[in-house]
Order: structure tokens, then C-alpha cells, then sequence
């Protein structure tokens, strides 16, 4: 991710700053160029990495309304971005509407990790739920002014201004929906996603992303060609989808076959009986 | 309790199960240390004046030093002392087997963990703020990086004499027969290379611990290690004392498998503590010790291997290279071990010639670690045996029997060994392994296949090095039988061992007994390596204790009246006609201690017959056998099963002994499947347990641990060390296994789930 600020100290000069609402909270990221920080289990190993420190941090209230919690609306389910990885796995809804998000989750990272991550955290960090949210043709509630503003999370991720700040994410009403999400680590457990795969079955067509070691990013031109001629031939797909891949970042080409197997399993797992 | 099995005409095989742990378990600190409640040497904070030290290291991997500056850390808050290469008053370097890593360095850092100087403040955060205050400037050196050329590369120890001033540290050949004959005669010959990674110990608990000056000149150390004595005289000569004003107290050690044989945070800590007249810590944090930590010896090994028609082994030849990283440490003896292993032990060859070269590098330092160069050997030279089997069209198993060496032959090396069973017995009752009969699924996303491979282990320093170590029995002035060692726990439980041993010879409970390990004041044991300690242990024990019961009898009966013939030891007491006399407090109560005190050390067991001993003779054997599933989508291998067969003496504390062999097996798994630390121009890669992959709970396969135990009834040596057996053959046996599943045979280590699944995917494009 780029970094907010070139300005460094050390860790124990940070200043966190805590604002009253939303709204200071971006006016303090934009003027000390500050990043935010959630659950802080991305920023603080990345910080410890680097021996580096962001001068100022801007912490995030759970309590600022629509941050945190889940709920059904009318446009589908609504998860707050400080909503916690644990909060989201254990919860009805997400058994109801994403069957299959649970399992991700227990596969990120370990308990310690998911009981302080959140939703916001991991989709900014490129985590594991980035695939699947963008399959899913997730919207984004970002902060603007007393209110927020509502864009899909795929033009989101392309043009992000560091100071944006997330409150909140919409998922479609996606039951009824196919929906297979895989992923590859290095182990069983624990282990950051070399790449995780989602593949919806949306009513009419298939929706696929990825994310993991060459970024997160909806596979379109895949989509269309499955829209425009189906999963005819499963080699015509192996070609589309390879050269997607390396043209969204994805250069290793032993990595680039994992994915493109996984996803042929996953299309056949969600197309299955359609 | 444990069951008693005979598969295929296998004699006395046991499975150690669960009922067999839960029935011996007893208040040791287990749940402690994994709980991580368990105090190290570092967790004793309270201590008076107590300051924090922390060690500048090398920013560049090879460079010349040309200015070191302390003047502006040593004016920041709180630093106490700031210290450098000129501030060691005796010798500035160590190591096991040659001192040729400076202490700080002064003209030239090797690697990227190098120290350069080092801080005592009041507080840590302090400490690291100096740290980051001295000013070093580097001219830097061409990088040594690549073991295969480091021999044609700047030399990195330009008084490193014996091979003048090349990179080249070490080399030896072990050979037997007319090698070019015995090729000439073999109708099959394979041919492979065979890489295994660079594996860190990833133990619990970071390199640390306390010195503490005593105001006369001297220091004591309490420190996660694993040899007090040894560390004690390499202290000494650094800190310019005399021997008798270093003590070396190896704490409870949260994990060592070798990553502390070698001095760590000592040397500095002990300067610092004799500069500022106060105690110092230092204690490694997690990346500080993947960056300067020992690790295991990355080997590159060229193997020719041939049989006859028959599939009797004839010849035997390879070529290795070993990378030892800026520092010789323990890396000779690991080349020995290696060879020795590469020779193949549990079979007879006709003819072989092995031979390695161990080489500096600016990668990191290598030294000892839990398989000592063995298991490298063994993942090779098993895999040669599976490719023998494949080309002569039989099973994997026949080739093994027609070649297993039986219980009189002498071993590879010429030399006479003492085996606890059949090496045809633990193939046996390997090739039983109800993990067989599975069926194998090569349809759907999960191919499964079981594959095996054996290990030889030997006991002991090995090859006539001066290996010798006691123990002492005493009854404690609160009326305990103290036993005392100089061997370290660092977690493999030594110390329900010794309880066991003691109590079964004198009769008495657990509760009478104390073990003090690990004071260089102590006896002198030896190091906690090689899985020596058990096997010495015993032995001392076995000759101390009928000794010691001998004057405590005598004893008892002057204090008593009674008879000493009558008199015999039990539960909190001596006995006489059942009843207790006199209890042990009572019986220290009326002597001084050393009245009721017996010792003995004893030399390692080597062959009785030979002059000077070549490799190791007490030997264990394992087979393992491995399931696994290889994911098709992915080429991610998942373990899900490993049995083990053991031929290691007898089991006189089963937990410890399950602990072992299963412990070790995972780290076997790690380095077979995930664990590499690899580098680029000098510089690791990872830094910490999130980039180095270790295996999880998760990854952890199901085991089973069977004990082929023939040991005869009058073995002088009937216990034996199993500390590092277990890791010997997991890594062939899990490569077989993927074969089995796919076709595969992968020879690079870890298995690259990249490469793999391209492999598998060029096989289906061919079936
Ligand atoms: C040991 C370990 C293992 C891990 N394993 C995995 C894994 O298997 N899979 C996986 O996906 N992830 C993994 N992670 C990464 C990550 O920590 C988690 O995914 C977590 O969800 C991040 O959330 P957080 O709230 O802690 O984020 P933080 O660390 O607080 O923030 C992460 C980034 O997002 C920004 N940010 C946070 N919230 C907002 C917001 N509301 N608006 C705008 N910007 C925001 C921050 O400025 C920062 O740049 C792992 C982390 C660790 C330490």
C-alpha cells in the first residue's frame, strides 16, 4: 500500500490522535497526513518491519454510527469497517446471506489477529476478503462531509485518495447466489494468502476476483467472455484468464496456474445446476 | 495403555498412545511452558540496578569497517556504557570448534548479524535509541552468496591458514571399496542432485539472559544455553578472568535443538556487566534473532547410486556442499555427521566415496541443529534408494530388505555398532503400517499417496571426540535426593527422566527427588547435544546410585540400629520389616551433606574393540511413513498422517520419548515443506515467524509412534537418546509419499508448491 506519510519517528514519539467524529477524523489524515489505524494488526507489524513510525496516527471510533455491526437493508447487507473479523464470522447474518465467509475467515490469520482486525482494515491491506468483496460487486461507504458517499469497491481500489476514509460496506442480497471463495497460503494456517479466489454466481452471470501476491482486482475480461460465450472451452478460458492475470500484476506464472485451476473449480462449483 | 502388536513376525513392537502419557504425566512445568507462563532467565526483572543491553549489528553483509563511533551514543539518556571491539580485555572471538567469530568486529563484518558494539542503559527503549546513535561507515565487500563459487570468491577470513585463505573451511572424504569397479558391475545407476534449505530453530523462547558481576572481577551468567561449562571457559578467555570467576547457570531454556550450543547474547552482556559494575540483560526480540540466529546447514549434494540385477547395492558416491554461512561454529562436526550419514549406515554397499566441502559464505551463520547434518543425508540418500527400486521395477521396500544391514554386521563405516533391534524388524513392521491399506484417490481435487523411508541415528559426540560427562547424588540438607547434572532443560523434559531413573533404582517417590541442571559449578556433563544426555545419564546414574544407597544404608543403620541388611529405601524414607525408620529429612538431619554424597563420570560408549572410533556406536533406527494429499488445483501438500517406527532402547519415560519423536517429525515436516530461510546478495528474507512459515497446530499431521524395543536383557546401554531421531527420515518419507500421489519426485527442498503443481500439470498433459 503507499505509505500516507514520508514523515517517520519512532515508535514511541507516534502521536494517535483521537477525534470526535468521522468528519474530524478525515480533516486531522488529510492536514497531518496521517493514516488511519483500526485494528492496527496490519499497520503495527508493517511499522515494526520497517523500524518506521507514522508521526501521527488517526485511531477510529467503533462507536461513530454505521462504523461498526452488521445489518440487513434494502440494498443487502451492511457491515460496518471497524466491524471485527471474529464479529463478522460469528454473526447470523453471515450465516444466512455468505455461508462460506466463515470458513475464510477462520483461515485468516490466527484468533488474536481476527478478534482485533476489522472488515475496513483487511480490505485496505489487501487481505483475504478483498477477492470475495469485489466478486460480490460490493459498494463502499466512504466518509464525505457530515455524510458519506456510495461507489463500488472495484473503482474504489483505483482511484483512492489516502485520506478517504471507509465507513461502511454494502453487499448485495447475495442468497440464492452461487458462491465459492478458496485459498492458497503457504500452510494450513496462519499464513498470509498467496491467493484467494472468489468466483459468484450472480442470477444470470459470473462475477470472479482475486487477491493475494499480485493484488487484488476483478477479473472482467474473463467475465465477459464467460458472459458472451459461456464456459465453452475450458483451454480459451486458461488463455483469457492467464493473460488477465499478469495484466493485473500477477507475474509469477506457477502462481498465475494455481489460480486459473482455482478457479475452474470454483466456476464448476457455482455453475454447478445452473 | 499402550498396545502390544506383532505385525509380520516383528518381535516386542509397542504403540506409544495416549493412555501411555496420560498415565506417567506428572507436575512437570509442560503447561507452564506452553502457556508461555514458564520464567526464563529473561523474565527475572526484579534483580537490583538491573540494566538493559542491546548489540549494535552489521547493516551490510560483507564490508570493510572504516570508522566506528560511540561519542554521541554515549552521551543519550540513560546509557550507562557503550562498548566496541578495543573494550575486550581478553580474546575478542569464539567458537565451539574454532574461535573465528569476533566478539565485535572491528575491521570487517561477515554478516548481517554481526555485532559491532553494544549499549547497557536503564531502560530497553534506551538502549536501542543509542544503538541507533553509533556511527558506523562501511566499505563494502563483494558478497559471498553462492556456496557452489564461494571457494573462487573473496576469502572471508584472510588468517583462515589451512586452506590458504580460501573459502573452503573444511573437507573430508569417507570411502570404502574399489568405487569405479563396483559402477562398472551395476546394471542400474541413478544419478540425482539433491538441495535441502537453510531451517531455523524458531524456538519459544528468543536468545537471552543476564550477567551478573559479583564485584571482584567475576560474572554470573543466567542464560538460556546448552553447554554451562563449555560457555563458561569461552567467557572467561573473552572477559580476560579466570576460569573459577565464571558460572554459567543454563536456566529453564524455552527450545535450543542447537540454536544455543554456540555463545549468544553472553559476550556482550558479560562485558557490559563488568564495565558498569551492574546486571545486564540483553534479550533478542523475534527479528534480532532470525536476523543473527544459527541455523541449519543448507546442502547441495550430487548423488551417483548403482545396484546389480538383484538389486544388491554396489557403489555409492557423492559430492557435497555445505554452506556454513561467516563462522565455522559447529559446521566441521556437522560435515562429519553429514558424511558419516551420507554413507548410508543401515545398508551395506560394496563400495562408496563421500565426500563434502563446507564453505563461508556472508549468508547468515549455520551450526548445530537437531539432526546435525544427518537428515540432509538422509533425505538424499533415501530418495536415491526409491529411484534405484522405480528403475529396477521393484517395490521400494525390497530394494531396503535385500540391503538392510542385520544385527552383526559392523556399520558403514567398518566400525562395531550396537543396534536395539533388527533393522529388517523396523522395515517390517513399517511396511505393517495400517497407512498402506488406504486407499489412494487419484480422481477429484485431493490426490493422496503414503510413501516411507528409514534413518539410522547414532548416539554421542561420535568419531573419538573427547566425550565424556557426570553427575552427582547427594541428600539435601531438607532431606531431598538432590541429583545434579550439567546438561540444560530446554524443554525436552530431562528432568522426568532422571525422577523416572531415580526412583525406580532407589524405590523412593517423586516427591523425595530434586534435579539441579545446568551449573557450571555443577558437574561437568558436556553440552546438551548429540542426544548424549540420556544416555549418559543413565549410564552415570547406574553407576552412582547402587553406590550412593550403599553409604546412605551404612548410614541409616549407625543413626538407627538396625541392620543394614534389613534396611531398604522407600516412599519418604529407609524401611526396615516394612516399616519406616527414618525419613530422608531425618537422615540429612544427622549428617553434613557431602557425608551422604556419590559422583562418578563416565566416557560416552564407544566400541570396545577399536583403537581410535570412527562414527557412532550406539545406533537407533526409525522408519516413518507418510501420508499425504497433494491439493491439484494448487500443488499444496498436505500431511495428514505420519507413523513411525523406532528402534531406540528402552522407553523409561514415554511422554519424553513421544514428545521427541513427534516434535522432531514436525520439525522434519517444516523443513520439508515450508521452512527456508532464504537469501538474496547476503540479506535474509524474512525476518520474522510471519514470513518464515513454520508448521501449526493445523499442519500438524495425526502420529503414531511404534517401539521395536529388542534391547537384550544385559545391554550395558539399554537407554539411549531419542532427541533427534525422530526428524531422520520425515523429509524422504514425505517426498516418497507425494510421489506416490503424483508422480512427482521432488529433490529441492522445501517442496515448491509451484513447481510441483507445473510438474503435475506437465504428467497429466502426457497421460
Ligand atoms: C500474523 C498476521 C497474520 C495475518 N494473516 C492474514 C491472513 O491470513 N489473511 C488476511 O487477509 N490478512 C492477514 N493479516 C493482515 C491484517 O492484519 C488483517 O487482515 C486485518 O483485518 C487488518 O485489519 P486492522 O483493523 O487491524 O487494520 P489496521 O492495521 O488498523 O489498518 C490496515 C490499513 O487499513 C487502513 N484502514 C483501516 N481502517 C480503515 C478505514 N475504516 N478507512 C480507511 N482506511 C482504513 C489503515 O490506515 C491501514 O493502512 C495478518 C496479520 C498478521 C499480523
Amino acid at each position: 500500500m503507499e505509505p500516507v506519510n514520508n514523515e517517520v519517528t519512532e515508535r514511541q514519539a507516534v502521536r494517535v490522535m483521537r477525534p470526535e467524529s468521522p468528519r474530524q477524523a478525515v480533516s486531522f489524515a488529510k492536514r497531518f497526513r496521517a493514516p488511519y489505524i483500526a485494528g492496527g494488526t496490519w499497520l503495527q507489524p508493517s511499522c515494526e518491519r520497517d523500524r518506521q513510525w507514522p508521526v501521527h496516527l488517526v485511531a477510529l471510533n467503533p462507536d461513530w454510527p454505521g462504523f461498526r455491526g452488521i445489518q440487513e437493508t434494502e440494498d443487502g447487507l451492511s457491515i460496518g469497517a471497524l466491524t471485527t473479523l471474529d464479529e463478522l464470522a460469528r454473526h447470523p447474518l453471515t450465516a444466512l446471506y455468505l455461508p462460506p465467509l466463515s470458513g475464510l475467515i477462520n483461515r485468516v490469520a490466527g484468533p488474536g489477529v481476527r478478534h482485533l482486525g476489522t472488515v475496513g482494515g483487511n480490505l485496505l491491506a489487501g487481505g483475504d476478503l478483498s477477492a470475495l468483496a469485489l466478486a460480490l460487486g460490493t459498494e463502499v461507504d466512504v466518509v464525505e462531509g457530515k455524510g458519506s458517499n456510495r461507489r463500488p469497491l472495484a473503482r474504489w481500489f483505483q482511484d483512492r485518495p489516502a485520506s478517504d476514509l471507509l465507513r461502511s460496506v454494502t453487499v448485495p442480497d447475495c442468497r440464492g447466489w452461487g458462491v465459492s471463495v478458496e485459498k492458497l497460503g503457504y500452510r494450513e494456517r496462519f499464513s498470509p494468502t498467496r491467493a484467494t479466489v472468489a468466483c459468484v454466481h450472480a442470477g444470470l452471470q459470473v462475477q470472479l476476483a482475486v487477491c493475494g501476491e499480485g493484488g487484488p482486482g476483478r477479473l472482467m475480461v474473463t467475465e465477459a467472455m464467460l458472459r458472451d460465450e459461456g464456459i465453452r472451452e475450458l483451454t480459451d478460458l486458461a488463455i483469457v484468464v492467464d493473460s488477465e492475470l499478469e495484466t493485473l500484476g500477477w507475474h509469477d506464472t506457477r502462481l498465475r496456474l494455481a489460480v486459473r485451476r482455482m478457479l475452474e473449480s470454483g466456476l464448476m462449483e457455482v455453475t454447478r445446476g445452473a | 495403555m499402550a498396545h502390544e502388536n506383532s505385525p509380520g513376525g516383528v518381535g516386542n513392537l509397542v504403540t506409544l498412545d495416549g493412555d501411555s502419557i496420560r498415565n506417567a504425566t506428572s507436575g512437570m512445568d509442560l503447561a507452564q511452558r506452553i502457556e508461555g507462563r514458564l520464567a526464563y532467565a529473561t523474565d527475572q526483572r526484579d534483580l537490583s540496578g538491573l540494566l538493559y543491553g542491546a548489540i549494535l549489528r552489521s547493516a551490510c553483509a560483507h564490508a570493510l569497517i572504516t570508522r566506528v563511533d560511540i561519542s554521541k551514543a554515549l552521551e543519550m539518556p540513560g546509557v550507562h556504557a557503550v562498548i566496541k571491539a578495543n573494550d575486550v580485555p581478553g580474546l575478542n572471538c569464539f567458537g565451539i570448534v574454532i574461535r573465528d567469530q569476533p566478539v565485535f568486529c572491528d575491521e570487517r563484518v561477515r554478516y548481517e548479524g554481526d555485532a559491532i558494539a553494544a549499549v547497557a542503559a536503564d531502560t530497553p527503549e534506551q538502549a536501542r535509541a543509542a544503538l541507533d546513535a553509533i556511527e558506523v561507515d562501511y566499505q563494502p565487500l563483494p558478497v559471498v552468496s553462492d556456496a557452489a563459487l564461494a571457494e573462487q570468491q573473496t576469502a572471508l577470513h584472510n588468517s583462515h591458514e589451512k586452506h590458504g585463505g580460501s573459502n573452503l573451511l573444511a573437507r573430508e572424504t569417507l570411502e570404502c571399496g574399489d568405487l569405479d569397479d563396483a559402477f562398472s558391475r551395476c546394471a542400474v545407476i541413478v544419478e540425482h542432485h539433491y538441495q535441502t534449505p537453510r531451517q531455523m530453530h524458531a524456538f519459544m523462547e528468543t536468545e537471552g539472559g543476564v550477567a551478573i558481576p559479583d564485584g571482584k572481577g567475576g560474572v554470573l551468567f543466567r542464560v538460556g544455553c546448552q553447554s554451562g561449562h563449555r560457555d563458561a571457559e569461552q567467557l572467561a578467555d573473552i572477559l580476560g578472568v579466570a576460569h573459577e570467576q565464571v558460572t554459567v547457570e543454563s536456566t529453564v531454556t524455552g527450545g535450543a535443538f542447537g540454536g544455543k550450543d554456540e555463545l549468544t547474547v553472553q559476550p556482550a552482556a558479560g562485558l557490559l556487566a563488568l564495565k558498569t559494575g551492574r546486571p545486564v540483560m540483553i534479550h533478542l526480540d523475534r527479528f534480532e534473532s532470525c536476523r543473527t540466529g544459527m541455523k541449519r546447514h543448507p546442502v547441495s549434494v550430487k548423488m551417483t547410486t548403482g545396484c546389480d540385477a538383484e538389486g544388491r547395492l554396489l557403489a555409492h558416491k557423492a559430492e557435497a556442499i555445505l554452506d556454513t554461512g561467516a563462522y565455522a561454529s559447529l559446521g566441521p562436526a556437522v560435515l562429519e555427521n553429514y558424511l558419516d550419514h551420507a554413507t548410508a549406515p543401515l545398508y551395506r554397499i560394496e563400495a562408496y566415496r563421500v565426500s563434502g566441502r563446507l564453505v563461508y559464505t556472508n549468508n547468515g551463520v549455520c551450526g548445530a541443529f537437531r539432526g546435525f547434518g544427518g537428515n540432509q543425508a538422509t533425505f538424499a540418500v533415501e530418495s536415491q534408494l526409491d529411484e534405484l527400486a522405480h528403475g529396477l521395477g521393484i517395490e521400494p521396500a525390497a530394494l531396503r530388505r535385500i540391503n538392510l544391514r542385520s544385527p552383526g554386521d559392523a556399520g558403514s563405516r567398518n566400525q562395531t555398532v550396537r543396534w536395539t533391534a533388527p533393522p529388517a524388524g523396523v522395515l517390517a513392521a513399517a511396511v505393517a503400517s495400517p497407512l498402506w491399506s488406504r486407499p489412494d484417490t487419484d480422481t477429484g481435487r485431493w490426490l493422496t499417496g503414503t510413501g516411507m523411508a528409514m534413518g539410522a541415528q547414532g548416539n554421542g559426540l561420535g568419531d573419538g571426540l573427547p566425550d565424556s560427562g557426570g553427575g552427582r547424588i547427594s541428600l539435601s540438607p531438607a532431606g531431598r535426593i538432590c541429583v545434579e547434572f550439567g546438561f540444560s532443560d530446554y524443554g525436552q523434559n530431562i528432568v522426568e527422566s532422571i525422577i523416572r531413573s531415580v526412583c525406580n533404582g532407589v524405590g523412593c517417590r517423586e516427591a523425595d527427588v530434586e534435579v539441579l541442571l545446568g551449573s557450571s559449578r555443577g558437574p561437568d556433563s558436556g553440552p546438551t547435544s548429540a542426544s548424549r544426555s540420556t544416555v549418559l545419564v543413565h549410564g552415570v546414574l547406574a553407576s552412582i546410585l547402587p553406590r550412593w544407597m550403599d553409604v546412605v544404608r551404612g548410614h541409616a543403620s549407625r543413626v538407627s540400629g538396625h541392620p543394614e541388611e534389613g534396611l531398604a529405601f522407600g516412599p519418604g524414607g529407609v524401611f526396615f520389616n516394612g516399616r519406616q525408620v527414618l525419613s530422608y529429612r531425618e537422615l540429612a538431619e544427622s549428617a553434613s551433606p557431602d557425608e551422604m554424597a556419590a559422583s562418578a563420570s563416565q566416557d560416552f560408549p564407544v566400541a570396545p574393540d577399536s583403537g581410535q572410533p570412527v562414527g557412532r556406536y550406539l545406533q537407533l533406527q526409525i522408519a516413518t511413513v507418510a501420508r499425504v494429499a497433494v491439493d491439484r488445483l494448487t500443488g499444496r501438500v498436505r500431511v495428514t498422517d505420519l507413523h513411525h517406527v523406532t528402534a531406540a532402547g528402552r522407553v523409561i519415560y514415554p511422554p519424553g520419548y513421544l514428545g521427541q519423536i513427534e516434535g522432531a517429525a514436525v520439525m522434519g515436516q517444516g523443513m520439508a515443506l515450508t521452512e527456508d530461510m532464504t537469501t538474496r546478495d547476503g540479506s535474509y528474507l524474512a525476518d520474522n515467524l510471519d514470513q518464515y512459515l513454520i508448521p501449526t497446530f493445523h499442519d500438524a499431521p495425526l502420529q503414531r509412534v511404534d517401539v521395536l524395543d529388542d534391547t537384550p536383557e544385559d545391554d550395558p546401554f539399554p537407554v539411549r537418546g531419542v532427541g533427534e531421531l525422530g526428524i531422520e527420515a520425515v523429509a524422504p518419507a514425505i517426498t516418497a509419499a507425494i510421489e506416490a500421489a503424483t508422480g512427482v519426485r521432488v529433490r529441492r527442498l522445501p517442496v515448491d508448491p509451484g513447481d510441483l503443481l507445473v510438474a503435475m500439470a506437465a504428467k497429466e498433459q502426457t497421460l
